[in-house]
């Protein structure tokens, strides 16, 4: 079940209803929350459903033990079981995601120097929403253990912590200690709520369905045929890619969001306009924020504690193993390698200089827009940035390789101009980039609009964004990117 | 050492390290609370106390952390 497809909004609408039916009785609300969550994940991967509950079973009861543990000052234990739940955690993902694709490396370096191993891999199905699921599972021993938050005893409000189906997918990365506070108060009817999440909810369908998947026939088009392509169009697809990325898994974000909000829970935001960034360090701080900050607290943070006494050297380590990481966070594959590693590479230069250790504030010009400087600073990253992506988008090495090969062969063609999905995307990503720019720069001034609008504003703008889905969207369905991950 | 001589030198040393002269912190100060105190600037004062003190912080300590307040226990009971 898509989030947004006909078959979730009738879903939804049943959920709504019901859950406010319930308020104020916060322990029925949440149960009836997690039997939704569960139905729901059923839809979506119903032979991996036992899978989910026995993690989470598990990882609420290493919980358990570690605050007995803490409680009888048995340090060594609590420490011991923190690391078994890491294990567990590290184990699933290694086993579902990860195992084939290390045998067939081993297998392909074993022939290299001769060696005719006949391992084959397994047939192995990665369960849906897994690299989400499991990073939850993992913060909670890991939380407890440091001390900032409490075991939760309430067994229900963990699993309904985990398998909350707004996020469940693909993210946001929600952390147990906010999400767990919320789950204690019983959440009223609210209409402000509602109404704001129901507008981040059309945000992010205006952005996947009339961008992100508009775009993608471009940029696929080109992509999968790029041997008879010219460089010209191979670089213009690379160029828009990060953008529909963007439109993408931001667009499926702010669903999440606003599906959330509606239910009366704030949940993590995944992006702040990554692109408004003059370096990999501040992009990283604004793209796929909730992985990022989970990361840098139980992955780079840690490290750069343990290395502290190597100086810059060690925080070099600790970045660059981040990083890696970040990338084989998104697959199996030697291209996710090597984008972890790009990215890391490009933190080196900003520590060597001290840039990455004080922050360079943006200087706006009179038009409260970034100077020249800056704003050729922003268009450098931005192609940082295409070509790592420009390695994500490739199915291998191999491919990735081809294209690049490509680009000086085909210099001679024009550029491959599909007008209707051009025009279309283009009048739409405007829109994005004008409300983007808004934010980022004008936020704080008020725009001129006439006093009667203030009054309707939001039904003007829901029938707006409604109009713009109904007359520029495109209704097949298709998969979010971040969904494979 | 008095608890308030430990808050005031390690006020010494944020104010080093982060380059702010006029910084004044109380045992409810959070990272969120200083603009310039994030993960990495985090991992510097770590150094510049324990080089400040002549002590040495384990990992879990650092990590659970919630405020100045609890970094000056910290330090209370080592000194």
């Amino acid at each position: 079940m898509v989030v947004n497809s006909l078959a979730f909004l009738w879903f939804f609408l049943v959920v709504l209803v019901v859950y406010y039916l319930l308020a104020p009785k916060k322990v029925l609300q949440n149960f009836f929350l997690l039997v939704c969550s569960y139905w729901f994940y059923a839809q979506v991967d119903l032979k991996m459903t036992g899978l989910l509950a026995l993690l989470t079973l598990i990882f609420w009861g290493i919980g358990h033990g570690i605050r007995i543990a803490i409680e009888q000052e048995k340090e060594q234990l609590a420490s011991r079981l923190t690391t078994l739940s890491v294990v567990i955690g590290i184990g699933a993902l290694f086993y579902f995601k990860y195992l084939n694709f290390f045998i067939g490396s081993f297998v392909a370096a074993a022939d290299l120097i001769g060696l005719h191993l006949s391992w084959t891999a397994s047939h192995i199905i990665v369960p849906i929403g897994l690299s989400f699921f499991t990073f939850k599972l993992m913060s909670y021993p890991l939380d407890i253990y440091h001390g900032k938050i409490n075991h939760e005893r309430n067994i229900f409000n963990f699993v309904n912590f985990i398998a909350f189906f707004p996020t469940i997918l693909s993210g946001p990365i929600d952390r147990p200690k906010p999400f767990l506070k919320q789950l204690a108060q019983s959440r009223l009817f609210n209409p402000d709520n509602l109404m704001t999440g129901f507008r981040r909810v059309l945000w992010g369908m205006f952005m996947k369905m009339c961008i992100a998947d508009r775009l993608d026939l471009y940029i696929s088009a080109v992509w999968n045929n790029f041997e008879h392509h010219s460089a010209v169009s191979i670089l213009f697809a690379s160029l828009l890619y990060p953008f529909q990325m963007y439109a993408d898994f931001s667009g499926y974000s702010e669903m999440a969001i606003g599906v959330s909000l509606m239910l009366g829970f704030k949940v993590a935001e995944n992006f702040k306009r990554p692109f408004f960034t003059i370096n990999i360090a501040q992009y990283w701080s604004r793209w796929h924020m909730s992985l990022t900050s989970w990361l840098t607290d139980y992955v780079f943070m840690p490290l750069n504690i343990k290395l502290r006494d190597w100086g810059t050297n060690g925080t070099i380590a600790a970045i660059m193993l981040n990083m890696t990481f970040i990338g084989m966070w998104h697959g199996a594959d030697w291209t996710f390698f090597l984008f972890g590693i790009y990215h890391g590479l490009w933190y080196i230069p900003l520590m060597v200089s001290g840039q990455f250790f004080k922050k360079t504030k943006i200087q706006l010009n009179s038009y409260g827009l970034p100077t020249a400087p800056f704003a050729w600073r922003m268009a450098g990253n931005y192609l940082i940035v295409t070509f790592g992506l420009m390695l994500f988008h490739s199915t291998n090495i191999n491919e990735f390789w081809a294209v690049l090969c490509r680009i000086p062969e085909a210099w001679n063609g024009g550029l491959f101009f599909d007008m209707p999905t051009l025009v279309n995307g283009a009048i739409c990503s405007l829109a994005l980039i004008y409300v983007d720019f808004q934010e980022e720069y004008f936020s704080k001034k008020k725009i001129y609009l006439p006093a009667w609008t203030e009054r309707w504003r939001w039904e003007l703008t829901v029938t707006v964004e409604i109009l713009a889905i109904l007359l520029f969207g495109i209704f097949d369905n298709n998969q979010f990117i971040y969904f494979q991950f | 050492m008095e608890r308030d001589n430990i808050l005031a030198k390690v006020q010494e040393v944020f104010r080093d390290e982060l380059e702010v002269e006029d910084l004044v912190l109380t045992d409810e100060t959070t990272a969120d609370d200083v603009e310039e105190w994030d993960s990495l600037s985090h991992v510097q004062l770590v150094v510049a106390l324990e080089k400040a003190f002549g002590i040495k912080f384990t990992s879990r300590e650092i990590l659970s952390w919630d405020n100045v307040g609890d970094l000056v226990d910290c330090i209370a009971g080592k000194i």
